[in-house]
């Protein structure tokens, strides 16, 4: 059987993952300081966010964020510039959002004061893109191993009717 | 595919992909009036000025707890002009299913034979194959009255074994049954790359 820590062209996030980005992302907030610091994978399927999140629909920012990185990562291979970690800044009137890659997998995007120093908030973002890289890259230690009750879900014999049902169950 | 086990989500991402004006967008709409509104968020809408998808269309729905799993299948749309080549494989990466969304009207067919091809071309530079992942194609606009028949669709896609759905997306029809098949497709597939 193949291992659930990483399947063929997904992403896993297991619980220790999920702990130590949720601290280093607090620690970016908090040190930077960022008001506002958002994790997705880069197909925009949200892993985190910390910070004053309001009432910003985090799901649809995620997609947002996943794209506009895609499309300044093709626009920098197309003009031959591409560099690991780098960096997109949008600069606005109160504050300035950066979104940076981190690694092959993960998209973040971090909001920040513009009276923070704009070369300070860079190190501290792109040092953090990098320990997130070195976090998933982790193999889990042995006494984590994915929960049971989740792996049997997944090879229930029954599953495509159990999704069935609950489709069924969207359409008013 | 992105597993959270800390949540207990499973999330999936499909891709709605087509020519130009096939109903792709339409699609994603019918989906977002018709699902209760606590089972799906916002339909994102990059648009032209024209109304035309310029980037994608994006919407997410939750399925309800199956045995503790949260399931949530991301909906992207890519644009259908021939001159948004870079978006449309940017869209494409870390499909999990795709539909493809062809027009029944007889004048399209070129137009579902480039786009088809197009497809194939970018699946194969992330190594994937409409023959080997899930992949449903939906003849959209069977109302049409210069529509062609679904064999005449099928012999000129040259399809394989893709499972092909009939609809008339802007009245809603066939929508939930294509969403149903790519979804089922995908758990199926998620289970045989588990069990591998």
């Amino acid at each position: 059987m193949q291992s659930l820590y990483r399947l063929r062209s997904g992403l896993t996030i297991l619980p220790s993952h999920q702990q130590e980005i949720d601290q280093l992302l607090s620690k970016l907030v908090q040190q930077l300081p960022a008001r506002f610091v958002l994790l997705t994978d880069v197909t925009g399927q949200l892993i985190s966010a910390r910070g004053e999140q309001n009432k910003i629909d985090l799901v649809a920012l995620g997609s947002l964020v996943a794209g506009d990185l895609a499309a300044s990562q093709e626009i920098s291979r197309l003009i031959g510039e591409h560099n690991d970690y780098q960096l997109v800044l949008r600069e606005g009137a109160t504050s300035n959002t950066f979104i940076c890659e981190s690694g092959s997998y993960l998209a973040m995007m971090v909001q920040v004061s513009n009276e923070v120093p704009m070369g300070w908030a860079r190190m501290m973002i792109q040092d953090t893109a990098q320990k997130l890289t070195t976090i998933l890259d982790k193999k889990p230690e042995k006494a984590e191993t994915v929960p049971a009750e989740m792996e049997k879900v997944l090879q229930e014999e029954n599953l495509t009717d159990l999704f069935d049902s609950e489709l069924d169950s969207l359409w008013s | 595919m992105f597993v959270n086990w800390q949540l207990r989500e499973l999330n999936l991402k499909i891709v709605y992909y087509g020519p130009a004006l096939s109903g792709k967008t339409t699609n994603l709409e019918q989906i977002h009036l018709k699902v209760d509104p606590k089972r799906r968020g916002e339909l994102i809408s990059l648009k032209t000025h024209e109304d035309r998808t310029l980037y994608f269309d994006f919407l997410q729905i939750e399925l309800g707890k199956i045995s503790g799993l949260t399931p949530k299948i991301h909906l992207y749309t890519v644009p259908g002009q021939t001159y948004y080549e870079a978006s449309r494989k940017i869209v494409l990466r870390g499909a999990d299913g795709v539909v493809f969304v062809a027009d029944s009207a007889s004048n399209r067919i070129r137009a579902n034979v480039e786009s088809w091809q197009n497809l194939k071309t970018h699946l194969a530079s992330f190594d994937l194959s409409v023959d080997t992942m899930p992949a449903i194609v939906q003849f959209n606009k069977r109302d049409l009255p210069s529509a062609v028949s679904t064999a005449i669709l099928k012999s000129t896609l040259r399809l394989t074994n893709q499972p092909t759905f009939e609809a008339v997306a802007m009245e809603g029809k066939g929508v939930s049954e294509t969403l149903k098949a790519i979804i089922n497709g995908v758990v199926k597939q998620v289970q045989q790359e588990i069990n591998k």
